[in-house]
Formats: structure tokens, sequence, C-alpha cells
């Protein structure tokens, strides 16, 4: 458990709580908040390698709240054995699962137990070597990391937060009902 | 208020569970099929629409991005080429009101001259028809779907009437683009939306609420503000007695001769036929080519599936020190047309300028792809996400050989052959994209954003079933119907002829109520479309 020094729980279920946000929202948010999976898809040592990976391309991030950490590489097994995929693949990579179970495959065996540094240089070799199949995983880690609405209230945002609506949309404009992050601005870095 | 639930009623007309006999038959709910559902229904015609997506009534939409992913075309599509295109919640829409459930809105209306690129260039096509005979639609389109806009709109012809409600309020990234156009003296204007500033009553569905600045608008509009097909002309179809059946994915058309005389369609494992009198195929400028080429239907000229285009859409993002929180408001609130036609450009045709909201989800995702970023470096770009702002461009794309949909030997869920899209930018493209994106970066640093990172993209699906009057060349004669075929109406995405350098959903409607009036035309006179070369002449 990590702390919550901004209040990010406490805010969250204030917000849960209130008429702020309308039923539908409201009951996909409960729902996401309780998820965990069993992996169904992939087998018992490639879910850990998945697990592994999850946690270097999109590690927890310290000045963010979130209890326990979260299923990222359940909620990607969880989808894959429901046969669901996103509408399109890229035409040079095999089908998820497929594409998945080779960029696993890749790891060496004791990726699982390598010190950090170690998997990263390994992830890089990987990034360059399969592409496609290392966007499509980072990008769905990423969008579920991102949907938690702990994370979102931490990163200083409520966008579930629908009803009845925004009138304080402009530049440095909050509702009071908006959660707020601590201290100053972070620095906007360079990318790219 | 009309619940669109309840439309998808199985075999409850006068034929009982055996076959039933339609006027018309519109497969697809989107810009291109809804509005000529709801013109044919007024004229009094029999007429079902069959969706293969679900009905999805706002009141149950959630505010989520990830909960939102029935809105999108899900059965796979492969993307080849050196700029594949991204389908699912990118370029797809799947249910009743198609990719218009999930549209941003953005309704600027196209200029004549974007009807006339090789005229003025010598490169691309040239549409069949002018600007002028749409600007009557667009009058009419503007008041029905009521769209929020500015008292004088800054660019094109002098507009004949004002838009019906006054402009959505600027957010933050549109306050950004103001101060930034003013440092680079580029003119801006609060941009037309097609979602409400304030209440309208709307025929068949009861009073639209105005938008609540949400900004979820592509997440689906839990409110009704935002002038989706559901909330419009759907329930005035079904005010006027259409049906409209959801869960219907539909497979074939029985012919006889040239004409086509029934729909094959599954519902629910079941495969089920209706008859039909004429049948218009609207279902997408990725589903109609591929239905066509499956079937092998309408394709003498050997143009289906071809002239594949999408937009010149870059983004380009940046941090700035005041709080944005960009998930805030109508997302794209502010535009810029000077650069219709950029003085001493090297590229033919142009583009528009527009600030953009953002969810977070989608930002998270689309940083991680398209900067390849991840680890502690994306958590930490993240953590400005409440800084974050961006502008986007879209511009024109010229038709290539090498851009094309077929059908690939990988069958779906369905057991049907996936579609796969090879798209790449040609020399136009990219150096739209490298004009653009100068513009941009100068435009955001003037507006003080740093960490500035570019998305080069695509967006809109548009072409492979091009309207023209040479049936060699094009699919569909200017009025819709199609070459090879007396009563089958293509009205979607597919049947532009170029790309125009706005975004396409007002000029699809645009189309289909031409499409539909020009039929009920000819049939009031009592002749069969086929033999109305005066249609043809536009
Ligand atoms: C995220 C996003 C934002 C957008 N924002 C804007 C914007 O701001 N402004 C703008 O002008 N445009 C925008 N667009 C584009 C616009 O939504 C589309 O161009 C337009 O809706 C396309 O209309 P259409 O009729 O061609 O297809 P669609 O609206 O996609 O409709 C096709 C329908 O046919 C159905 N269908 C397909 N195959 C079958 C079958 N075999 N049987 C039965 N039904 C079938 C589909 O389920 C779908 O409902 C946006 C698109 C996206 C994806
Ligand atoms: S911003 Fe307005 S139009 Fe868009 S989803 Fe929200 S309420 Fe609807």
């Amino acid at each position: 458990m990590s702390r919550d020094p901004q209040g990010a729980g406490a805010t969250l279920a204030e917000l849960l709580k209130s008429p702020h946000v309308t039923s539908p929202t409201r009951q996909v948010l409960e729902e996401r908040l309780e998820a965990r999976h069993e992996p169904r898809a992939l087998q018992a040592d490639e879910f850990s390698r998945l697990q592994a990976v999850a946690r270097r391309l999109v590690p927890p991030d310290p000045a963010l709240f979130v209890p326990g950490e979260p299923d990222l590489a359940g909620a990607v097994d969880h989808r894959l054995a429901s046969g669901l995929g996103d509408g399109w693949r890229y035409d040079d990579t095999p089908p998820d699962l497929e594409a998945l179970k080779e960029l696993l495959d890749v790891l060496p065996v004791d990726f699982v137990n390598q010190p950090s540094e170690g998997q990263d240089a390994h992830l890089r070799r990987l990034q360059e070597r399969l592409p496609h199949a290392f966007e499509d995983l980072l990008a769905e880690l990423t969008e579920v990391y991102y949907s938690h609405p702990l994370v979102q209230v931490s990163l200083g945002v409520a966008p579930f937060a629908d009803a009845p609506g925004w009138t304080r949309i402009g530049l440095d404009e909050r509702e009071e009902w908006e959660p707020q992050v601590g201290g100053a601005a972070p620095s906007p870095e360079r990318h790219g | 208020m009309a619940d669109l639930r309840d439309m998808g009623r199985q075999d409850s007309g006068p034929h009982g569970s055996g076959r039933q006999d339609f006027d018309a038959v519109v497969i697809g709910t989107g810009a291109g099929g809804a509005p000529l559902l709801a013109r044919l229904a007024q004229a009094g015609l029999r007429v079902l629409a069959l969706e293969a997506g679900e009905a999805h009534p706002p009141e149950a939409m959630p505010t989520d991005e990830r909960a939102q992913a029935g809105l999108f075309w899900r059965d796979e599509r492969l993307s080849a080429g050196a700029n594949p295109l991204p389908f699912g919640n990118n370029n797809s829409g799947c249910g009743v009101g198609g990719s218009t459930l999930h549209y941003t809105a953005y309704v600027p209306r196209p200029q004549p001259d974007d009807f006339h690129l090789r005229r003025t260039f010598g490169v691309g096509e040239d549409w069949p028809l002018a600007f002028s005979k749409l600007e009557g639609y667009f009058d009419e389109l503007e008041g029905f779907l009521g769209v929020s806009g500015p008292a004088t709109y800054p660019w094109g012809p002098p507009r004949r009437q004002g838009y019906a409600h006054p402009p959505l309020p600027l957010n933050g990234a549109a306050q950004l683009m103001q101060r930034g156009a003013e440092a680079v003296g580029l003119r801006t204007s609060p941009a037309p939306n097609a979602a409400l500033s304030r209440p309208q009553e709307q025929e068949g569905y009861g009073l639209r609420p105005a938008c609540t600045n949400r900004g979820f608008c592509q997440a689906g509009c839990s409110v009704g503000a935002k002038a989706s097909m559901d909330v419009t002309f759907l329930p005035l179809a079904t005010r006027h007695g259409a049906e409209i059946r959801a869960g219907c994915f539909v497979t074939d058309l029985e012919r006889r001769g040239d004409r086509v005389t029934g729909v094959v369609y599954r519902q629910g494992g079941q495969e089920r036929r209706v008859r039909a009198g004429a049948v218009f195929l609207a279902a997408g400028a990725i589903e109609t080519p591929r239905l066509l080429l499956r079937l092998g239907l309408a394709n003498s000229s050997g143009q289906v599936g071809r002239n594949f285009m999408a937009h010149v859409g870059t983004q380009l993002w940046g941090q700035v020190e005041e709080e944005v929180r960009p998930h805030k408001g109508i997302p794209g609130a502010l535009i810029s047309e000077d650069t219709h036609r950029p003085e001493g450009a090297d590229f033919a045709g142009g583009y528009l300028v527009q600030s953009i909201g953002v969810m977070p989800v989608t930002y998270a995702s689309q940083f991680a792809r398209g900067t390849g970023t991840w680890g502690a470096a994306l958590t930490s770009h993240m953590r400005g996400y409440r800084h974050t702002a961006g502008i986007n461009v879209l511009g024109d794309c010229l038709p290539q050989p090498g851009n094309f949909l077929e059908l690939s030997d990988e069958p779906d869920g369905r057991g049907l052959p996936k579609p796969r899209i090879h798209f790449s930018w040609g020399e136009n493209e990219r150096r739209m994209n490298a004009h653009a994106t100068r513009l941009m970066t100068d435009l955001w640093t003037a507006a003080g954003a740093s960490g500035l990172w570019t998305l080069e993209r695509s967006a809109h699906v548009i072409g492979t079933a091009r309207m023209g009057r040479d049936p060699r060349r094009s699919v569909v004669r200017p009025d819709g119907r199609a070459h090879d075929l007396e009563n089958l109406y293509i009205s979607d995405n597919s049947t532009f002829p170029s790309a125009l350098s706005v975004n396409p959903a007002l000029t699809i409607m645009a189309l289909s109520l031409r499409t539909a009036d020009g039929f009920l035309a000819a049939r009031r006179k009592g002749e069969s479309a086929c033999d109305r070369g005066a249609l043809e002449q536009t």
C-alpha cells in the first residue's frame, strides 16, 4: 500500500458518492476498482513474464496513489481471453495473442528474476526488433493504467465527474470539486 | 423521448415471420444512412434500416474511454503501407448512429475550390458537382442539427444564413491557440460545432439540452447535446414510420438482372431476408467496398476499393505553465482556415488548424504509441497531463494507385475475409505535413508551450467507391446510384472523389439528402431513375 499524500483515495470516494457522477459512469468505475483477473489466455510462466514486463513499461508512478499494484497484465490477458480486439492490427504483425506470445518468447527465461536495468536493456532490444507488437502492448498497458480512476484523480483531474457539467473550462480555471495536486506544476519536459 | 432500443422490433409487420417488402432498405445508420432514411420516410415510403451495431441511448453512456469500446467497429482490419491507419476508436463506428455516436461534431463547410483540385492544381480529382449544388443542404443541415458557430464566419463565400446557435465556450486549448495565433498573425474564429449551445427541440426525439462542456464527445455524448444521428435524423425517421433494426449485419444482396431485389442479413445467429424496391448502401468507406468486393457487385470499373484517402491530421502537443485540464469543453472550439490555400505552398490543396481537447487515456495511449516512450519517462510525462494542450491540422489527401482496400485471405469471427487497407503518404501529404508542423510549432511556441512533440497521423476513411460521370472511372453517378445497377445507391464517405480540406460528416449528410431527393424526384415522375440523364447533369 503506497502513501496517499494528496488524499486521492478520499477525494475519489467523495466524488463517487456525490451527484457529480452519473450512475452509468459510477458503475463502470466501481467495477474497475474491484477488477482482478486470473490468467486464462496465457500460460502461468508467460503471465508472470508479462507482469514483469508491465512493471517496467508502465511502472506504478510513486507520485500517484493507487492501493496495491494495478492489475495491468490481468487486464490484457482478460481481453485476449474474451477474443475481442480493438478493431485493427498492423498487417505485418500476427493476431494479438500470437504476437504477445512471440514477444514474451524472445525474452530470456530468467527475465522475471533479472534486476530492472537488465530487464530494461532487453525491453529496448525488443522494441527495436518487434516494434509493432511492442507498441500495441505498450499502448494497451498504458490505457489500462490511466483509466484507473485513482490514477486520474492523482493526476489532478476528474473527467468522470460528468454531472451536471463544467462551467470553469478556461486556463487556470477549476471547479471546486476538481482534485488539486499539491505543490507547483511539474516543469514540462522535452520529448523527441 | 424516442427510445431507439425499441426500434429493432423483428418481423412485427403485416407479413408476420415471412419475408417483408420495403420500398427502400438502408444499410448502416451513420452520417450517410440516417439523413436519407428520414427523407424517404417523410415522403411516405416504407423504409427499413439495418444496422450491424447496437443502440447506445445517451442516458446509458458512461463518461469513460475504455467502457466505450462498444461504439467502435471491432472486427479486425489489417493496416498496411508506410503510414498504416489505425481503426477502432480512431477511424470506425458501429451502432445505431454509426460513427456520429463518437465524432467530435466539428462541422466547417468545404469551400467551393475544394471541389475542383484538379482544375486548380492539375492533380487529384474534381467532383462531378459544384459547391452550389450542396449549399442549400448545408443551410438546412446546420439548422436541423443545431450547429453552434460564430455570427460571422471569416472564410469561404458569404453565408446566406447564420449558424443556428451562438458558439460554444472556449476551453484552455482554444485560449492558447488564440494567444499563439495572434502572435504569429493567423486569424482565428470560434469553430462551428454540431453541438448545442442552447436547448433545441428535435422532432421525434424531444428537447435536446445544451452541451455541458463534458468534453467526452469521442466517447459518446450522454447529454444529447451533440448532433449524432440517434438524437436527430433517426428519431425523425421513426416518427415518420421508418423501422430500424439493430444488431443486423448484412451479408448479401439478392439480384435479378441489373436490379437488387432483396437484402440478406444475420441477426443473433439467424439468417433473415427482406425484399427491397431499392437499396441504399451506407456502411462506411471500409464496409461498403468490402461488401461489394465480396459480392462482385458494382465494379465494372474496377474502382471499388481504389482511391482510398485519409486526411493529413497531424497533431502537435505541448505543456504550459497554466492548468489546462484538456478533457473539458467541446474538443474543437477554435479554428483557422487561413491555411486553406497557403501562399507560396509547395503542395496542392490546403488544410485547417484547430485547437483540440483530449481525454486522459487517449492522450496517454497516443503519447506512448507516438513517441515510443515507456517506464518512468512515460509516467513523469503524464504527470503533466493537466497542463497539456494540443493543436491539430486537417488537410486534403490525393488518391494514389498504391492506396487501396482489398480482401485478405484471413477470415474474421464471422468467417468473412478481413479487409486489408494500404495507406502511405505521397509527396503532397509529406509536404503539407512539413508545412503544417512548422506552423503549429511556431504557434504553440508563441503560446508559451514547451516539451513539444508531434503525432503524425491521418484521419477519416475516404474514397473506395467514388462518384463521377464516367462509368469507366467511377463506381456511382453524381446522384449516388451505382453505374452498374438500377436501384443500388451508395451514400457514405466512400463516394468522395477527393478528400476536401475539412472534416467529412457535414458533406456526407448533404450528399445523403441530395441522393434521397434525386431518388424521390425520379420516383414521382414515375420513371426509373436510370433513365434520367437529367439527374447526371448536375
Ligand atoms: C473519433 C472520430 C472523430 C470524428 N470527428 C469528426 C468530426 O469532428 N467532424 C466530422 O465531420 N467527422 C468526424 N469524424 C468522421 C465521421 O464520424 C465519419 O466520417 C462519418 O460518420 C462517416 O459516415 P458514414 O456514413 O460513411 O459511416 P458511419 O457513420 O461509420 O456509418 C456506417 C454504419 O454502417 C454500419 N455497417 C457497416 N457494415 C454493415 C453491414 N454489413 N450491415 C449493417 N450495418 C453495417 C456500421 O455499424 C455503422 O454504424 C470522426 C470520426 C471518428 C472515428
Ligand atoms: S462536450 Fe458537449 S457535445 Fe460533447 S459530449 Fe460533452 S455534452 Fe456532449
